[in-house]
């Protein structure tokens, strides 16, 4: 491993940006998140902090489960989080639809038919602990050694 | 206060320290936090109150594994409200401090469940009647339009028009709602709380 590759998985374990969208939830996930911003979990001091800007994004946190008005644009959102990038859904309604999901619904869930997510967090709603160590968890995965595993990418498919 | 003092407090080691690491207690959940309902262990009845209770489509299945009915819940559908841990006669499921609280206060559930037909809107297909769970239980035999011989059927079909005949059988499974093309059969589930008095 090179010396700038350390530096980068060094800086972006700081250095996580978030957006938040939210797909037609009912503000309950909405109000974790800020709960995470709160100084009782301080979501800055693990180096999270919040952008609503997909294109500084690296982390989209989705919420509620896919109005139909959310179809094309969540998918198009998708493509301007420069990379690396990861999706973490928040709550059950981006996995079930949750008390949404009923007979004659206008809704269209789960998020992962749309965008590839990375992590979901189950709960109705899940506490902010669970959210930040799900946001940790995934963007340990994903941006360790990110460079690295492109090119292992890109050489396996040229076999 | 002097440049020399500022500099020299913010090179203290633990004052670094402090700045680049985290600060507040881990991520742990309090004791009474109300998580998803985890197993206790003791015997499951299959009585389903726990499955006729939950607020959420698709979030508690009772399930059979080895010859052991034990409920299973889902996460991502489940809210965790805590009523199938409250609802539990037996204790099978825990969840927090729920289940110590509700000893302390003596919480019971008593169940009712009724069905209510629609007559203007049964034209007497008999689909519930033989969807229902219970009837196939009682009566094996029941008619594709559902007709019965046996008068201790929770519902049959009678002269064309569905007809209710013991409600007190009824398990509140909702089945004959799913099946019934017209909306016109309804079960009502009604749940008391009951508080023992000290």
């Amino acid at each position: 491993m090179t010396v700038l590759q350390k530096l980068k998985n060094a800086v972006r374990k700081r250095s996580i940006h978030v957006c938040y969208v939210n797909t037609g939830s009912c503000n309950g996930c909405d109000i974790e998140i800020l709960a995470c911003l709160a100084p009782k979990y301080d979501i800055e001091q693990y180096g999270i902090y919040v952008h609503n800007n997909p294109r500084e994004a690296d982390v989209i946190l989705v919420t509620g489960g896919m109005s139909t008005q959310w179809l094309d644009k969540l998918p198009d959102l998708w493509d301007r989080v420069p990379e690396p990038k990861a999706v973490v859904t928040i709550g059950n309604c981006p996995i079930s639809g949750c008390v949404f999901n009923r007979p004659g619904k206008l809704i269209d869930p789960p998020v992962s038919k749309y965008i590839p997510v990375t992590a979901a967090v189950p709960g109705c709603p899940p506490r902010p602990s669970e959210i930040i160590s799900a946001i940790l968890g995934a963007a340990d995965i994903l941006f360790k050694d990110y460079e690295i595993h492109q090119k292992e990418k890109k050489g396996g498919s040229h076999k | 206060m002097t440049l020399f003092s500022y500099i020299s407090e913010f090179l203290r080691p633990s004052w670094i320290k402090s700045f680049f690491t985290v600060k507040t207690p881990p991520l742990v959940s309090p004791p009474y936090f109300r998580d998803f309902p985890t197993l206790t262990g003791k015997e499951c009845t299959h009585c389903l109150n726990c499955k006729m209770i939950c607020p959420s489509p698709g979030a508690i299945d009772v399930i059979q594994t080895a010859g052991v009915w034990n409920p299973r819940i889902i996460q991502g559908h489940c809210v965790r409200c805590g009523y199938c841990v409250e609802a539990c006669p037996e204790g099978v499921l825990t969840s927090g401090d729920l289940l110590a609280r509700k000893k302390e206060q003596g919480l019971l559930f008593t169940h009712e469940y009724s069905i209510k037909i629609d007559t203007g809107k049964c034209m007497g297909c008999g689909n519930c009647t033989t969807a229902c769970p219970v009837n196939r239980e009682i009566d094996p035999q029941i008619g594709a339009g559902g007709t019965s011989f046996s008068d201790q059927v929770l519902i049959r079909v009678e002269h064309g028009k569905n007809t209710v005949l013991h409600n007190e059988l009824c398990k509140g499974c909702k089945t004959c709602m799913e099946t019934c093309p017209n909306g016109a059969i309804h079960v009502i589930r009604k749940v008391t709380a009951v508080q023992e008095a000290k």
